[in-house]
């Protein structure tokens, strides 16, 4: 079926064109000599027709008749003609195909305006018969899945009716590991999101495109920053040591996702998380990108799968005219939310304040003439972003190509901070005979990342943000001297001084790509390598010069962090498609290895002649200052893998695979793992007995099992080595030293999580309703641990497997068709609830974990909790003048906080912590509503999350300030505790430590809920005579327009801690407010 | 990364890892100061308050701190673990290296003083702790006996005294030599309370001949006089990286210049939030001439030229590590002596009057301190004392004016003395009971051991 053929005949016979039919097909033919002399001699030339049509083309103008069955083409006599006109009824007949000219079975043809209706049999075949008095003038045909047809007709004349496959998410092909599947046919949990349903707006990486767009995948922004770094995790966190990414597997090649430089620079704060690698890859080529959610998917990803599994699958050309796409967009961004600290005045009269009631001392005290300097307006601007994307893509019937280029530019919207990308993609592919096609894909870029300090460092150590949060708001910019002011009373310098002074840029430059060639060994069969690179270089960098506190006395600072991060992948792998009576195979079987080499140097030298020459000419510092450091490192994966998709009668699906992982990075008694899954899925609404339920559409219960691996414990944690060690002091010079990295653990292997998922996919009113209900277990067991070990050994952890961790959850995703017709609304509605409990911890009690600047101790990892549950004080109020002070031994005076006394014993100390949340939401929600009228288009997406907790370091620092003189949040400090004013919620700041270091506690822990307006985009397509220009087309699209939250920070969403799960907001780059006007324009 | 066999095998690795063992059982950095700090802040001469420090120190020298006090498990716990790990390792292994015996004798005998310097420590902060002499002993190992961890520490000190090379003829200087083990045996048997031995091993380091009395009191602890026949055991400082920090917390706020000896602030220097402050009691207690208080700053000139008065508000500040003018940062040169002659000078004197009583010898032996004091003219005299605690008494003044700031020193005088808890209820810190004098067993490391047990009264 579906076959297409090509011949060119003059003047032949039937029997010559039937016998080049079977040279193509390998169909089988039947007829008897007799029957074949009748036919007439023809001309035929036809190129890549489907068979059936052409078959359909010659014998209507012969005396003979065809049918095929099975692998066999019949041949005919034809029947002398009916004599309609003179019967009582009338007979219309006539085939039901699809767009390959495959039968269509079931299909109902109903007369226009009447009851009169039939169905098709097997072969697509119906006859209606129709009262004499009727007159015949136009048929309904509908089918499942399929776009229904109105088909004029006039007269009895055999018609045929094409049927287009509806666009539905059923018959959408969906990406999979080493394969693709039809949406229908899966039977495992896979969200498949295609780029017509991607995030508008502010692209730099694919992963905010697909922000709530999938259920059970949490898309964290660690960093605001254009460029800046991005946690995934898709159903929870399935460890505690081992990473929690999901592997991201582009066009065929899993993709090593760590940055090529780590480390930031000497006297330079770098953010805590790595900028974000996915940048190097332009999101406008990305056709479609598949989540692969539960073991039976991503086990064929063995040691790599247990996180989940991103496919990204970009965009490939099509037969037909070139065709050329040109995007442009500008925009405006700004911060979307400042935080509310306290104004000059403000701070003048709250800090005298305090100081009058003994909480500061007179040196601090705050007298007339000041400046008012709104420290954010000046580290904030106002940014532009501009995106210009080309692409031309096309071909023929052999060869077809994409091709593409980006420039990509973003301000942020923190003052020299920026993003910069240039790409080029190539997709070619081209069949070299009938069974050989070869191809390759291939994207090459340069970013540049221009970003200022700001990561966890503290006081004359800090960024921009932190010094900007905590700068004296009665400074003016500069001094009398034009130098940027600092404060006698500050350890810190000045936020604009370290904007203009502290500078780093990386460059990178990214090539990866795959190149392939499959070959038809027979029908059926096929054999394919696969030959994969990546190659990611990166050079930063960092200068920092005399006009910051820090760099000032070093003479400025130079560091030059280079990185080379390579892997290169070989695969074969065998792909069987065979179906026959009501049995359908797919099976793939493959071999793969993939070799990954990380290799890094870096330099620092201080003490330059001048600032000019910043990080060009190293050697020009005082050369007792050099710095070297130099690093290589590899591991190997060595892999066998197989799948088969068995499907029976179309209802009844089975989908088993394997694969066995060898893996580098695990210990010599366990270098290989297995990783089997297995899955089920019922066609439910193909059974007869549901045929009555016309409502239903679609009804496929699913159910899987399966085990994946998480191999991401980093190098050569199996083996003890001697790493680098704290320097010693010998002759008055610092001498290198070297002492070992850690205990060997020989028996080291991949953690194994093993996932159950119980879900259905359903369609309701001919898929006018459709979605997808999941629900999974995930249990990671043999866990990656860095078990505590007595300290007494000068270790801390032996890396062990060891415990238990297990993610249950829910996952929702419902589309439903509103309208539909000229005013169409659908609405997307994602839903997804998660559930994390520590289960064992290997005889451990507990591990007290997490920092941020001074504060320590923030998460407890312990049986019974989720993982990485903040632990800390509970705070019960105020203590009031009139309170009892005989129950605690405490230093605490009237205006102190509160904290609550959990043992009773009189005295508020670490015994006294409890539980004060998690980051692991109750509930992730995305709500999109599309609306569409004529060439109008309107879409509205919310998101949300509830039930998410997040420490507000900078919070910590308002409570506890470092020093007296630095500026604070406004709303505790306008709303103290005074004797006149005895508040029960914020204290009076008269001795903020005199209780020690109660940092982490229930109001700096804060609820991170939100619900925000992610984007709105307004487009129109303008009415064009189409020959010259296919489509041109422009929106306005708006990006987190407004955001409800409770969260006393720049915004809720953000973490700059790195990780999902253990979030910690400290120094955060603010999140933006967009505005953006793009064109499109199609040849 | 590099494979442990063929790695110590050689002279280089057995070197590198020796140096890892010096880098985490001496003091410096950050680090050293938390250390220094820790220790100061709870006794009658230190104290701090600004700066996220305070939240650690409120703890301290308020006796409210607990087991999850957050310096004390790199600083006090990790660190000299480390360093007997890296010892223990090269203690198993040197045997299979390629170095002559002569050389190999000294390198174990360094790695068994840094090993057993931990110890000491260890012993100080905490008590009876686990007893680790081998990189091969069992994962969880109980608390020593307290005997004999002891006997342990004076056996080795006693053994590597006859090994270590005399001082100035280490191999580099910062390495360990005699003189060091000897004084370290000394204070441990004074601390310990083994009179006769402390007596004892403190004559034994004078009558070595290789110390003395640095003449300039004033100047002793300047980084460029830091290489002085006084320093017994040193803790090593670089700007380079791993240096002295306790400055940077002694400036006050907005600094710019000191009336009396024109230091003038260094746009190297740093300032922090944190004030390390001394106790107006304290200073008052120093006789007018002693020129041991010049060492405190008294008032200052800020930035905005006003001058600001530091006494009588319990801010003066301990001037005594004089600023390194090539100070990187937060890192200065200058190295902090842990026990130097002057301290086994007064540790004889104490120890003989704890066998004795009041006594000639003793009372002459603190004369030579406070002659370099310049309390030449205001000698002690054996008349002035009634009594054993009457002499004890003053022994404790007097080394609180000769050794305030040290390292680790006034929290030992005060704890063997039997007034650590005393003072400190006299301070108005009513929290102070008797398991203070040790600290807590650091949380996590109780958490990943269930054979070790905390501290009685935590």
């Amino acid at each position: 079926y579906g076959q297409q053929i090509t011949i060119k005949l003059k003047d032949a016979s039937v029997e010559e064109m039937l016998k080049v039919v079977r040279q193509q097909t390998g169909y089988n033919l039947l007829y008897s000599p007799q029957i074949i002399s009748k036919g007439h001699r023809f001309d035929i030339d036809v190129e890549h027709a489907p068979l059936q049509e052409v078959l359909d083309h010659v014998f209507e103008k012969q005396p003979l008749a065809y049918t095929i069955s099975g692998k066999t083409i019949i041949l005919k006599e034809k029947p002398a003609p009916a004599i309609t006109s003179v019967t009582e009824q009338q007979h219309l007949e006539g085939q039901v195909v699809d767009e390959h000219g495959v039968a269509l079975e079931g299909a109902t043809v109903l007369l226009k305006n009447t009851t009169i209706a039939t169905q098709t049999d097997s072969k697509g075949i119906f006859r209606l018969q129709v009262p004499n008095q009727q007159r015949i003038t136009v048929l309904i045909v509908r089918s499942v899945g399929y776009v229904s047809q109105e088909i004029p007709v006039s007269g009895t004349e055999k018609v045929k009716v094409v049927l287009k496959e509806e666009q539905t998410s059923l018959n959408q092909v969906v990406v999979i590991g080493y394969g693709t599947q039809k949406k229908s046919d899966i039977t495992g949990s896979v969200s498949s999101i295609k780029s017509s349903d991607f995030n508008k707006g502010t692209n730099t990486t694919f992963d905010q495109m697909i922000s709530g767009k999938a259920s059970g995948v949490q898309i964290i922004q660690n960093s605001a920053e254009p460029g800046g770094g991005v946690s995934v995790r898709i159903r929870g966190a399935s460890s505690i040591n081992a990473g929690s990414s999901p592997l991201y597997v582009i066009d065929g090649l899993p993709i090593d996702n760590a940055p090529a430089v780590t480390g930031g620079g000497a006297n330079f704060d770098a953010p805590r998380v790595p900028r974000n690698p996915l940048a190097a890859l332009n999101p406008a080529d990305i056709e479609s990108i598949e989540i692969l959610k539960d073991a039976s998917a991503t086990a064929i990803y063995g040691a790599r799968g247990a996180n989940g599994v991103v496919i990204v699958t970009t965009k490939k050309g099509k037969e037909g005219a070139t065709q050329v796409s040109y995007n442009a967009s500008t925009g405006l961004q700004q911060v979307a939310h400042k935080i509310d600290l306290l104004t000059t005045s403000e701070y003048k009269d709250v800090l005298n304040g305090i100081i009058d009631a003994g909480g500061g001392a007179e040196t601090y005290r705050i007298g007339d003439d000041l400046s008012t300097t709104d420290w954010q307006d000046e580290v904030f601007r106002k940014a532009i972003i501009q995106n210009h994307a080309l692409s031309l893509s096309g071909g023929n019937n052999k060869t077809k190509f994409y091709t593409s280029f980006n420039y990509f530019d973003q301000q942020g919207v923190v003052k020299s901070t920026g993003f910069k990308r240039y790409s080029a993609k190539l997709n070619l592919s081209t069949a070299v005979t009938d069974k050989l096609e070869t191809g390759v894909s291939l994207n090459v870029s340069y970013t540049r990342d221009d970003y200022a300090p700001g990561g966890f460092g503290i006081n004359a150590e800090s960024g921009t943000i932190y010094s900007m949060l905590n700068f004296d708001p009665t400074l003016a910019l500069r001094d009398a001297n034009g130098v940027y002011t600092l404060s006698p009373f500050l350890d810190m310098d000045n936020p604009l001084a370290l904007l203009e002074g502290a500078n780093a840029l990386a460059n990178t430059y990214r090539t990866f790509g795959t190149a392939y060639a499959k070959y038809q060994l027979l029908p059926g069969l096929s054999a394919k390598i696969n030959l994969g690179g990546d190659f990611s270089n990166q050079k930063r960098d960092v200068y920092v010069s005399r006009i910051t506190r820090v760099g000032g006395p070093l003479g400025g600072s130079a560091s030059i962090l280079q990185g080379t991060l390579s892997n290169y992948l070989v695969e074969g792998t065998l792909n069987y498609d065979r179906q026959w009576n009501e049995h359908t195979v797919s099976a793939v079987l493959g071999a793969t290895t993939q070799r990954f080499i990380t290799d890094n140097t870096n330099q620092n030298a201080r003490n330059f002649p001048s600032d000019l020459t910043g990080t060009y000419n190293t050697g020009l510092g005082d050369q007792s200052t050099y710095r070297l450091g130099s690093e290589r490192r590899t591991n190997r994966l060595q892999s066998y893998l197989g799948r088969i998709n068995y499907t029976f009668k179309d209802k009844y699906l089975l989908t088993g695979s394997f694969r066995m992982d060898g893996s580098s990075r695990f210990g010599t008694n366990n270098k290989f793992g297995y990783f089997p899954s297995f899955a089920l899925g019922w066609k439910l609404h193909q059974e007869t007995f549901m045929q009555g339920a016309t409502a239903i559409s679609n009804l496929k219960p699913r159910l899987s099992w399966g085990q994946t691996g998480n191999q991401e414990i980093g190098d050569y944690a199996a083996i003890t080595t001697f790493s680098t060690g704290p320097s010693a002091i010998l002759d008055d010079q610092l001498v290198t030293t070297t002492q070992p990295a850690r205990i060997a653990n020989p028996d080291l292997k991949w953690e194994t999580t093993e996932q159950f998922n119980i879900g259905v996919d359903f369609g309701l009113f001919n898929e006018r309703i459709s979605g997808t209900i999941d629900y999974f277990q995930k249990k990671t067991f043999n866990m990656l641990l860095d078990l505590p070990i007595p300290t007494t050994t000068g270790f801390t952890s032996i890396l062990s497997n060891v415990g238990s961790i297990r993610n249950t959850g829910w996952d929702f995703g419902i589309t439903t068709q509103n309208l539909i017709g000229d005013f169409a609304w659908t609405t997307n509605i994602n839903l997804s609830t998660l559930h994390n409990n520590v289960l064992n911890l290997g005889g451990i009690g507990q591990i007290i974990t997490g920092d941020a600047g001074q504060t320590n101790q923030v998460f407890i990892i312990r049986e019974g909790l989720p993982v990485y549950s903040f632990y800390g004080y509970q705070i019960d109020g105020i203590w009031q003048t009139d309170d009892d002070f005989s129950v605690t031994r405490d230093p605490v005076a009237p205006g102190d906080i509160k904290y609550h006394d959990s043992n009773g014993d009189g005295v508020v100390n670490a015994d006294d912590r409890t539980i004060l949340g998690n980051s692991f939401p109750k509930l992730t929600w995305s709500l999109g509503n599309n609306f569409s009228y004529k060439n109008w288009q309107l879409s509205v997406f919310l998101e949300g999350v509830e039930g998410i907790k997040m420490l507000n370091n900078n919070l910590v620092d308002a409570y506890f300030p470092v020093q007296f003189r630095r500026n604070r949040f406004a709303e505790p400090y306008l709303n103290r505790w005074t004797p006149e004013h005895p508040s029960d919620k914020y204290p009076s700041f008269v001795n903020p430590t005199g209780q020690g270091s109660k940092l982490v506690n229930s109001y700096t822990v804060e609820d991170a809920s939100y619900l925000r307006l992610r984007t709105l985009t307004l487009a129109y397509n303008l009415p064009l005579n189409k020959k010259y220009m296919r489509n041109l087309g422009v929106s306005l699209t708006a990006e987190n327009l407004f955001t409800i939250s409770d969260y006393s920070g720049f915004d809720p969403t953000v973490n700059p801690n790195g990780g999902a799960f253990n979030r910690i907001d400290f120094n955060a780059y603010p999140m933006a407010k967009t505005f953006i006007l793009g064109v499109s324009v199609d040849f | 990364q590099l494979e442990p066999e063929g790695f110590l095998a050689t002279e280089e690795g057995v070197n590198s890892l020796l140096n890892a063992a010096f880098a985490e059982g001496y003091i410096n950095g950050y680090e050293g100061k938390n250390r220094v700090m820790l220790e100061n802040w709870s006794t009658d001469i230190e104290w701090e308050t600004d700066g996220a420090e305070n939240r650690t120190a409120s703890q301290v020298t308020n006796f409210t701190l607990d087991a999850s006090l957050d310096w004390l498990f790199g600083t006090m716990w990790l660190r000299p673990y480390r360093a007997i790990r890296n010892a223990n390792l090269l203690l198993d292994n040197i045997d299979k290296a390629t170095i002559s015996d002569e050389d190999k004798a000294v390198y174990v005998a360094e790695a068994r003083f840094i090993r057993v310097l931990s110890y000491v420590h260890l012993y100080s902060w905490f008590g009876s702790v686990p007893l680790r002499t081998s990189s091969n002993d069992p994962l969880e190992l109980p608390r020593a006996e307290d005997a004999v961890l002891r006997q342990f520490i004076a056996d080795e000190l006693l053994a590597v005294a006859k090994v270590l090379p005399d001082p100035g003829s280490e191999k580099n200087y910062g390495r360990p030599n005699k003189g060091a083990a000897m004084a370290l045996l000394c204070k441990f048997y004074l601390n310990t309370k083994q009179w006769q031995k402390a007596a004892d091993q403190a004559q034994a380091l004078i009558d070595l001949n290789l110390y003395s009395l640095y003449a300039n009191y004033e100047n002793l602890f300047k980084v460029e006089n830091e290489r002085n026949s006084e320093f017994i055991l040193v803790n090593p400082q670089s700007p380079q990286g791993a240096g002295m920090n306790y400055m940077n917390g002694a400036f006050p706020p907005g600094f710019a210049s000191d009336p009396r000896t024109g230091l003038t602030m260094r746009s190297n220097w740093a300032n922090w939030a944190a004030q390390y402050r001394l106790y107006d009691t304290f200073y008052n207690s120093f006789d007018d001439d002693d020129n041991r208080r010049n060492l405190i700053l008294t008032r200052y000139i800020n930035t905005q030229g006003a001058t600001v008065s530091l006494l009588n508000n319990n801010n003066t500040r301990s001037f005594k590590y004089w600023p390194d003018a090539n100070a990187i940062g937060n890192e200065h040169g200058n190295d902090m002596s842990e026990i130097r002659y002057a301290d086994i000078l007064l540790s004889r004197a104490e120890a003989l009057n704890e066998l004795n009583g009041p006594n000639q010898e003793s009372i002459d032996l603190v004369n030579q301190i406070r002659q370099r004091a310049g309390l030449g003219a205001k000698p002690l005299t054996i008349g002035q004392f009634s009594s054993k605690e009457d002499f004890r008494e003053h022994l404790l003044k007097e080394r609180g004016w000769e050794f305030y700031a040290e390292v680790g020193i006034r929290r030992e005088d005060l704890i063997r003395m039997d007034r650590f808890i005393a003072s400190a209820h006299e301070r108005g810190k009513t929290n102070a009971q008797d398991y203070h004098r040790f600290f807590p067993i650091p949380q996590a490391a109780l958490d990943a051991d269930p054979s070790l047990a905390q501290n009685e009264g935590y």
